[in-house]
């Protein structure tokens, strides 16, 4: 054979070769896509039975075999979000802080901005203690996107931020958040601002809170709880006044002992108060006097009970001195010189104070007048009327 | 076609006489084929990189089935969750043991084994030929045992199913000698390329551990095969890397000396690997032959027991690697899957279970770079970083300490996770690591099985640690300085009777050398005036010239035909460095030698 010949044959047998390789190789290719195809549906069946498992693991509270089961899921789609999420949670809900930590880390990379998982770091970083991390993870998650009821998750958020920030005594922080919180808050949902009016009060934000209350109580007057809360709002901020206002209004709705206990209280507050507005000094000048002989008789129950309760460092000679001051005192103590001299009134109501303190620490606290008494000389204190 | 070992397909293909004419001319299909000639014409060289291309699509194709077959099988056997019931980790594993030990010894002898060796024993001793017939056996083999749980991987058998798939097709092609010891390497960087998700690794692990050469004609065919085999894998399941790393940052320079701690750690264990596997692999061979049909059993059963406790060191292992990498084990737990990973992969590997060992050797590496960098975070925190970077870097630290491999699997860390920045502590890592092994260990693994099997298969790594002799390793400086092109006769006598030189050098203002012996300088003294020049007499001389960093070798080829050379500067073909000759480049190897 020539290689003229040759070359021909070879050139045929490639040709025949190469066209016979790209026709096995549409085949080929086809039964690779069928296999392949079927194999990414039962994968696809795989996570999705994996992660259903695994969230009904973690509703009953089992999160060990929850990890176990969204692990399996993640076997069969290594990239799918939700079911990564799921395990940080479950793995978060086990105590297993680090691990939750890496999953969600690495989802937060790839999507910085969604919620659910800077809300889960956020989670994280508080049971490892960074608070810094946590307070920037919150915050991340009230700006972030959320798929379902944005509006919702977000207040959630912040009510964790807020709860957050007052367990941390970083009062000024979380009266931030809380202003924040209020602004966002749809006039018209009484329940949320009665939320709002609770976290103002823990803040120490007493006036935002009655505020708040009161904005509710708009909605609903008739919320014997939110009459309540308003009502109690107003003790603690002094305004006892309004507090009886809210106080038997809440009693007359829905009778209830603590709420009784209270207005009760306020009216005694209210009858003996030497400085209530519009007195003329001529009551105020009889109140003082019942209020100064009512601390006497305290003063004197309580050392004739034989001091048996004195706190560590009160001594004998503290009953023995607030003794002698008081019957300095009541030598010049008249209701004629009680209406004259409203500096006399107001020391008067200090020695009351000091007695009262000094009593409640040597034989535990008044009830009823007592703690009245106590009440207006704090609200008092310092004042010149 | 007088080879006794023949491949049956190879022996079918039409013969040039009996049927290319009358196809050509008659047969209506291909009659366009004959009407069109310059249609199709390819150079050789052309076609084999066609041909790579085709083969890179076989092969990624045959891969993801692979692959695919393996998970249904996984699936079937041992069920969708990562811990199977204790049943069937028991059982599974020795049943299909059998199975598979029988098929080896039976149909598919030839695939035992990882299938690096056997690719390259195709290369070096079966001029490129791999049947086809092992190509089905590594298929159906593998997919049950590292289905059924063997602590083996899919990559190497993946690197030999390539190779066969192009040595079939190169067969089919009637392709030359030459070429055809090549397509064996071109469709294992496709199978590989594949498997790993990971073209520039496969192609280094190629050229490193196989070839050995960085050839422009393989280079290309192999880069062509590996990408179009890359493509089509990641065209039926996905392009994402291998693994999914967190982000990794060098947080301070002191890391690095945690890292530096992971690659002595690894070193020593990828040793201690080898160590095992080369004590216990010939044990298990020079048992009696009715054993090798138990022996796969035995070790699946003793699996079994493994994994009743350590479920993570049975099948390949992907997914528990990237739950170390995702800090999810603490560094004893990281630690104890490590050692029980090496104890169960030297039990498949060494019983003759068909599989391969990249996936149990970066699962093994995982692991321990996990441990060590819980270990060192739990006494050190503020020098080492979380488990993750280590885990990922062990993965290439201990591949670089057993494969030998120490550029491939720094590309590979890279690629199969698709993060760059750790590439400074795996540099670090895989050097110690790789230093280590190559220290207490001379022969790499792969070299070492060969030897068990009784091949002397080339060593890549000898080779690349090999002396090369330069030609400056050889010359010596001439007795007396070169003649010009100027001197006259007379002047070269004089020279000639000082120097103790056979040839005189004369140099040419043009940078052009000849020479002449003293026989000749008589004879032309004899013939011309004694003020005759050098250039008169030497019009047409001409001498090679050498320079100082040419390879020896290379020097060989140019000095045929003279008695010496001499050796230039780079910097001037005018200024002479030595003169080299025949007996210089002998005594040079004999040194050596």
């Amino acid at each position: 054979m020539t290689s003229e010949t040759e070359n021909i044959v070879s050139r045929y047998v490639q040709r025949r070769v190469l066209l016979s390789s790209l026709l096995f190789l549409v085949m080929f290719f086809v039964i690779t896509a069928a296999l392949a195809r079927s194999y990414h549906a039962r994968e696809e069946s795989l996570v999705l039975e994996w992660f259903q498992k695994g969230n009904a693991e973690l509703a009953n509270g089992k999160p060990a075999l929850a990890i176990e089961d969204f692990r399996n899921s993640l076997s069969y789609g290594p990239e799918n979000s939700q079911v990564q999420l799921r395990l940080a949670e479950a793995l978060l809900a086990d105590g297993r802080f680090t691990e939750a930590r890496s999953y969600l880390v690495n989802l937060w990379e790839r999507a910085p901005g969604s919620g659910e998982v800077n809300l889960d770091l956020a989670h994280v970083s508080m049971q490892t203690g960074d608070v810094d991390q946590t307070t920037r993870y919150y915050r991340a998650a009230i700006l972030a996107s959320w798929e379902k009821e944005p509006a919702l998750q977000r207040r959630k958020v912040r009510l964790e931020l807020c709860e957050f920030l007052l367990a941390h005594r970083m009062t000024n922080e979380a009266q931030a958040e809380i202003a924040g919180l209020a602004a966002d808050t749809p006039t018209g949902d009484g329940i949320l601002l009665e939320e709002n009016g609770r976290l103002f009060l823990r803040g120490g934000e007493p006036s935002k809170a009655l505020a708040e209350f009161e904005a509710a109580l708009r909605i609903n007057p008739r919320q014997s709880q939110w009459l309540g809360d308003a009502g109690q709002v107003a003790f603690e901020d002094g305004d006892y006044l309004k507090a009886e206002a809210y106080f038997s209004k809440s009693d007359r709705e829905n009778p209830n002992p603590e709420i009784h206990a209270s207005l009760l209280l306020v009216r005694e507050i209210l009858g003996n108060d030497p400085f209530l507005a519009g007195l003329s000094d001529d009551e105020q000048a009889r109140r003082s006097l019942r209020d100064f002989d009512l601390g006497l008789q305290r003063l004197r129950s309580c050392a004739a009970s034989g001091n048996a309760g004195l706190s560590p460092g009160q001594s004998q000679s503290e009953f023995q001195l607030l003794n002698k001051d008081a019957q300095d005192m009541q030598k010049r103590v008249t209701l004629r010189s009680l209406s004259r001299d409203p500096d006399l009134r107001n020391e008067a109501l200090e020695l009351v104070s000091r007695i009262e303190d000094a009593a409640a620490r040597g034989c535990g606290p008044g009830t009823g007048l007592d703690q009245a008494l106590k009440l207006i000389a704090k609200r008092h204190e310092g004042n010149n009327p | 076609m007088s080879d006794p070992n023949l491949p049956v397909d190879e022996a079918q293909a039409p013969t040039s006489t009996e049927t290319a004419p009358s196809a050509a001319t008659n047969g209506s299909g291909t009659k366009w084929l004959s009407l069109r000639p310059h249609l199709f014409t390819l150079s050789e060289g052309n076609l084999f990189l066609l041909l790579a291309i085709i083969i890179g699509m076989f092969s990624g194709m045959a891969v993801v089935c692979f692959r695919i077959t393996i998970e249904w099988i996984r699936l079937a056997l041992l069920g969708s969750a990562l811990a199977p019931p204790p049943l069937r980790v028991l059982l599974v594993p020795a049943g299909v043991g059998l199975v598979v030990a029988f098929l080896v010894q039976k149909f598919f002898t030839g695939a035992r084994g990882s299938g690096v060796n056997q690719t390259k024993a195709a290369v070096y001793v079966f001029d490129g030929y791999v049947p086809f017939r092992t190509v089905i056996g590594k298929f159906l083999t593998c997919s049950l045992a590292i289905g059924s749980g063997q602590s083996l991987g899919p990559e190497d058998p993946s690197l030999q199913m390539g190779a066969g798939i192009a040595s079939a097709l190169g067969r089919r092609l009637k392709l030359s000698r030459d070429r055809l010891r090549l397509i064996a390497p071109v469709g294992a960087a496709a199978g590989l390329a594949a498997a790993f998700n990971a073209p520039i690794s496969a192609v280094l692990f190629v050229i490193e551990e196989v070839i050995g050469t960085w050839s422009a004609s393989a280079l290309g065919a192999i880069v062509l095969a590996a990408v179009s085999s890359a493509v089509v894998m990641r065209s039926f399941l996905g392009g994402e890397p291998m693994f999914r790393v967190p982000a990794y940052t060098l947080g301070h320079p002191a890391e690095l000396i945690a890292y530096a701690v992971l690659g002595v750690v690894s070193g020593v264990l990828s040793l201690a690997f080898t160590k095992i596997i080369a004590y216990f692999r010939p044990k298990l061979r020079a048992l009696p032959e009715w054993t090798h049909y138990f022996q796969p059993a035995v070790a699946g059963l003793l699996i079994g027991f493994v994994g009743l406790r350590v479920p993570q060191s049975m099948g390949t292992g992907y997914s528990y690697i990237d739950q170390a990498l995702h800090s999810q084990y603490t560094w004893q737990f990281l630690a104890i899957l490590g050692f029980a990973k090496i104890l169960t992969t030297s039990l498949s590997f060494v019983s003759g279970t068909p599989g391969g060992m990249f996936a149990p050797t970066l699962f093994i590496g995982a692991m321990i770079g996990g441990a060590i960098g819980g270990l060192e975070h739990h006494f050190f925190p503020q020098v080492s970083a979380s488990v993750a970077p280590f885990a990922l870097v062990g993965m290439g630290t201990f591949f670089a300490g057993f494969m030998r491999v120490p550029i491939t699997s720094v590309f590979m860390v890279v690629e199969t996770t698709g993060s760059y920045s750790i590439v400074l502590p795996v540099m670090i890592s895989n050097t110690i690591a790789y230093l280590i092994s190559r220290k207490y260990q001379d022969v790499a693994l792969f070299d070492l099985l060969a030897k068990q099997d009784n091949m002397e298969l080339p060593s890549m790594e000898e080779e690349r640690e090999q002396i090369v002799l330069l030609v400056e390793d050889a010359m010596r400086k001439p007795d007396s300085p070169p003649l010009q092109a100027s001197d006259t006769l007379a002047r070269a006598l004089e020279v000639a009777e000082a120097s103790t030189e056979d040839v005189l050098l004369v140099r040419f203002p043009t940078g052009r050398w000849a020479g002449m012996t003293r026989k000749d300088l008589h004879a032309m003294a004899a013939g011309h005036s004694n003020e005759t020049q050098l250039r008169e007499v030497l019009s047409t001389a001409r001498l090679p010239v050498l320079h100082p960093d040419q390879r020896l070798d290379d020097a060989l080829r140019f000095i045929q035909g003279h008695e010496v050379l001499p050796v230039v500067s780079r910097a001037g073909s005018r200024k002479l460095e030595g003169v080299l000759s025949l007996p210089d480049i002998l005594t040079a190897y004999q040194k050596t030698a």
